[in-house]
């Protein structure tokens, strides 16, 4: 093993020592806080479940030189019954679609059904989550003092299916569903198996099924991307396919080998044949990668080159699906993990904690988030308007997260040193494109029985990021029409 | 060839221009943007348009549609940047035509061109990867600040010369036609009429949709060559027939989003100091960001700046202002077009399956030039008809509106780039 670090594995909670649920709430209100969430306990949770999941969907090199791929498709990946039963739950999820068709009414983008579709999953999310998760799971805490493990898990849960205000959805959400079932992993939902067997099947057993579900609702609803970049983002809505479809392509490894930063498995498609739809449609039955891309191509018309520049330009990379996976890493940390619009309404509770993490370094003083959306516009001759470069990555830490001694089951990726895999995300001041944007927790908007759906993607002020009162509705001209954000 | 002329040559070829003509042109268009006011006049006729974003082949197509600068004259209501591939192609084209024509192309501005929503919504991106540095980004944020709010339209016609015999054997008796809806062919997919106007005081709003969608090209003799009234841009030419109108065509209020309760008249937005960044509130905001819809007076909006407003809002704003139309963009119409509340606003959207993936058709407006002479055109100042509060009968009539409803380009003229940058998260 390199030089004795170890890949850390998300933490369970121990059966037998009481503890404190909390009723998830939201902790990040402006732009400055993205810096301390990237140094919470919640952030370093996150990003080493995401790194756990990665890890695990590398081929696997047996001792008799024999690889093993983990496709969609693939015989070797065993689901638990956890997983089946996280199957029953998003299959329920998607007979409520039957239930609550499509708005044939005038035609909006998004279609205003999908509002309804997400009232129903929150007025039987308690039941559904009792019937697909063991009690003695959800129940942990004391009812009496108002939270439950189930209190949380249901936050998540409910933060993971888009916005049935905006009729969107985007990256924000997907992180959602992410903490979901790494909650569920925290409070020993998952059997305890070799090195990635369980996360395996977690991802292609229960994260790609969500990802189909969430495609179906996008279709069958025209959801919006919440918060654009444009063509400038990677993907209108998801980022995580991309992350573990590049990793089934990369170069086999054993348990004990470092994760690679480059290279392929070998006969893996060229990278480039995400331009070429014949590929897409011949690979997508098998990778995550090329689902998401082929997801595009189903809503998409125009020259693939042009609607997703992005993925066209990493289709170019040379150095192997290895490549691509490490630099999606990097990618998702800055663009989604580090960006107020997507990661502001995340609650907090217990299981991803806002408190500090002790190995987390102090923020610098001068931290500019000025991308969030209580930054002053940027003045014009005030250079790079974004954050990116001058926001303290992890890389800077002394010690990557997942590396601390003792907390280990599986064999390290060491990068031969101690930064943190996606460190080499110091950029040039470019913001970059964001997948994602605005997402929205479906309670932090109150009363929107008056709002109506924009176009596609109507835009939204960026400083908008609560409604809290209405505007005078006699018409004067002369009244102070504060608007309603206006404090 | 001047400088000028070459650029827009190249550009129009969908090849940008280096960075430092970019700022030279962009200097040159403010020092232009800054003697406008920020509600410009332009006389019918007038060919006005919506949303761009970035979508340059579109509005090619567009131009393509509705006849080439300087032939026809454009108002464009904003929103030429942000999420398509080709923002700083379609913005900086349009920026060297007005600097090239200025008296035959209006540039408002949309809430996109800001300096805070491009960088949230993909200009400043582009600027970033098709240049290398934010600078053209700057030049053109700060060509932003000096973009007019408004434009009034003036002197357009009341009635639109029938494009088509078919349209003309089926007008009905003592009956002018409105509005009609052409498709990229010239042929007439709609009309709709309304009673002759006689003279302003008997005038209505009433209008019929006396023929109904239906595509004339299948019709005997018109399939081959389908017709269409002169140059684009004056086909709603004024009534040639000779009869006596005296029809007073009210003035077309020109503006991205919408109106503002603190804005009552048209003079109170001449009053605005407009060259900064889009506050997040106010009168300025609002312009660029409210929507209409169906309610009653003011609503809070979605998007979390500017106001839904109803209406009884847009009729007594353009019954005080003398305007018979209030024309915006801002929101995606699958049709292209969609007027609201008796014909009292207009929505105008001109990028066709906007974000490669929404289906919809685009649509242009053309006001044509009242050809029965000066003198009866309302003058929008905010002064008519408010002298004493009262509702006077001298009611406008609205223009007639022809609208030119196009497609998204054909994708095989485009070729591939030839090579590939790597992101840097991919280095």
């Amino acid at each position: 093993m390199a030089n004795g670090t170890v890949i850390r594995v998300l933490s369970t909670l121990d059966p037998s020592t009481p503890h404190t649920f909390i009723n998830p709430n939201k902790k990040i209100h402006e732009s400055q806080d993205v810096s301390t969430f990237l140094t919470s306990k919640a952030y370093i949770d996150i990003m080493t479940w995401v790194l756990q999941l990665n890890r695990s969907m590398f081929p696997l090199k047996a001792a008799d030189n024999t690889i093993q791929t983990w496709t969609l498709k693939s015989d070797a990946i065993q689901y638990s019954a956890p997983v089946r039963q996280l199957q029953r739950l998003l299959s329920k999820l998607e007979d409520i679609i039957q239930e609550v068709p499509p708005d044939t009414g005038p035609r909006r983008f998004g279609n205003i059904s999908f509002r309804r579709w997400t009232e129903v999953v929150e007025s039987r999310a308690s039941d559904l989550l009792n019937e697909c998760l063991p009690a003695d799971l959800l129940n942990r805490g004391s009812p009496d003092e108002g939270a439950t493990a189930g209190t949380e898990l249901k936050s998540y849960f409910l933060g993971s299916w888009g916005s049935g205000q905006r009729l969107d959805y985007g990256t924000g959400h997907e992180l959602s569903f992410l903490a979901f079932l790494g909650g569920i992993w925290k409070l020993n939902g998952f059997p305890k198996t070799d090195p990635g067997v369980e996360e395996r099947a977690i991802v292609v057993g229960v994260i790609h099924p969500y990802l189909e579900l969430v495609r179906l609702l996008i279709k069958t609803y025209n959801l919006e991307p919440a918060g654009s970049h444009g063509v400038w983002g990677l993907d209108d809505h998801s980022f995580v396919p991309y992350i573990f479809g590049s990793a089934q392509l990369s170069p086999a490894i054993n348990d004990n080998d470092l994760t690679p930063e480059e290279g392929s498995l070998l006969n893996a498609p060229d990278p480039a044949g995400v331009a070429n739809a014949k590929v897409v449609e011949r690979e997508r039955q098998t990778n995550l990668y090329f689902s998401a891309i082929g997801f595009i191509y189903d809503v998409k018309r125009g020259p693939f080159w042009e609607h997703s520049p992005m993925l066209f330009d990493i289709s170019g990379i040379r150095a192997g699906w290895g490549k691509i996976n490490k630099g999606m890493i990097k990618m998702y940390n800055a663009e989604v993990l580090s960006k107020f619009p997507v990661v502001q309404h995340f609650p907090f509770g217990s299981l991803f904690s806002w408190d500090r993490d002790p190995n987390a370094p102090l923020p610098p003083s001068t931290v500019h988030t000025t991308s969030g959306p209580q930054a002053r516009p940027v003045a014009p001759d005030s250079g790079h308007p974004s954050v990116a470069a001058t926001r303290p990555m992890p890389g800077a830490w002394t010690q990557a997260p997942w590396a601390k001694p003792g907390a280990s089951t599986q064999a390290v990726p060491s990068m031969g040193s101690t930064a943190a895999p996606w460190a080499g995300a110091r950029r040039e001041g470019v913001p970059g494109s964001t997948p994602s944007g605005a997402t929205r927790v479906p309670s932090a908007l109150q009363d929107t029985s008056s709002m109506r759906p924009g176009p596609i993607a109507p835009t939204r002020a960026p400083w908008s990021a609560q409604l809290q009162s209405s505007p005078s509705q006699d018409g004067n001209a002369d009244v102070h029409t504060k608007a309603p954000w206006a404090k | 060839m001047s400088d000028l002329d070459q650029a827009i040559e190249q550009l129009r070829g969908c090849r940008l221009i280096p960075e430092s003509q970019v700022r030279e042109l962009c200097y040159k268009a403010r020092e232009l943007l800054i003697e406008e006011g920020n509600v410009v006049s332009v006389d019918a006729p007038v060919t006005i348009c919506g949303d761009i974003h970035g979508q340059f082949h579109d509005l090619m197509e567009l131009f393509r549609v509705g006849g080439d600068v300087p032939d026809t004259n454009y108002l464009f209501m904003g929103d030429f940047v942000d999420r398509g591939f080709y923002s700083l192609e379609s913005f900086l084209l349009l920026l060297c035509l007005k600097v090239r024509y200025p008296d035959r192309i209006t540039l408002i501005r949309g809430n996109h061109e800001s300096r805070q929503i491009t960088t949230v919504y993909g200009f400043y991106d582009e600027c970033i990867r098709k240049y290398g540095s934010a600078n053209v980004w700057r030049y053109c944020c700060e060509v932003f600040d000096y973009l007019a709010l408004g434009a009034i339209v003036l002197g357009a016609s009341s009635t639109l010369e029938p494009t088509s015999n078919t349209a003309l054997s089926s007008m009905p008796a003592d009956s002018e036609l409105e509005t009609e809806s052409l498709n990229s062919r010239g042929e007439v997919m709609m009309s709709t009429y309304r009673p002759r106007q006689r003279s302003s005081s008997d005038a209505s709003t009433d209008s019929r949709n006396i023929s109904p969608p239906r595509d004339i090209s299948a019709a005997p003799g018109q399939a081959a060559a389908p017709s269409r009234s002169g140059a684009p841009g004056t086909g709603a030419s004024g009534d040639g027939n000779g009869s006596a109108t005296t029809s007073r065509t009210g003035a077309v209020l020109c503006v991205h989003g919408g109106l503002s309760p603190l804005i009552d008249s048209v003079d109170k937005i001449r009053l605005i100091d407009r060259k900064q960044e889009v506050p997040h509130e106010g009168a300025m905001c609002d312009l660029l960001w409210s929507d209409p819809d169906e309610i009653e007076g003011w609503g809070l909006s979605p998007r979390g700046a500017g106001f839904l407003f109803g209406g009884d809002i847009v009729k007594q704003f353009n019954h005080l202002n003398g305007l018979s139309l209030v024309a915006r963009a801002h929101q995606l119409v699958m049709e292209g077009y969609k007027e609201m509340f008796d014909g009292g606003i207009v929505t105008v959207w001109s990028a066709p399956n906007y974000c490669y993936r929404c289906g919809n058709v685009a649509a242009i407006l053309e006001l044509g030039e009242d050809a029965s002479g000066g003198g009866t055109v309302a003058r929008s100042n905010g002064e008519y008809g408010r002298s004493n509060g009262i509702v006077t009968d001298n009611r406008v009539i609205s223009p007639g509106r022809r609208y030119r409803v196009f497609e998204a380009a054909a994708q095989d003229t485009r070729g591939m780039p030839a090579k590939k940058p790597v992101a840097d998260y991919f280095l």
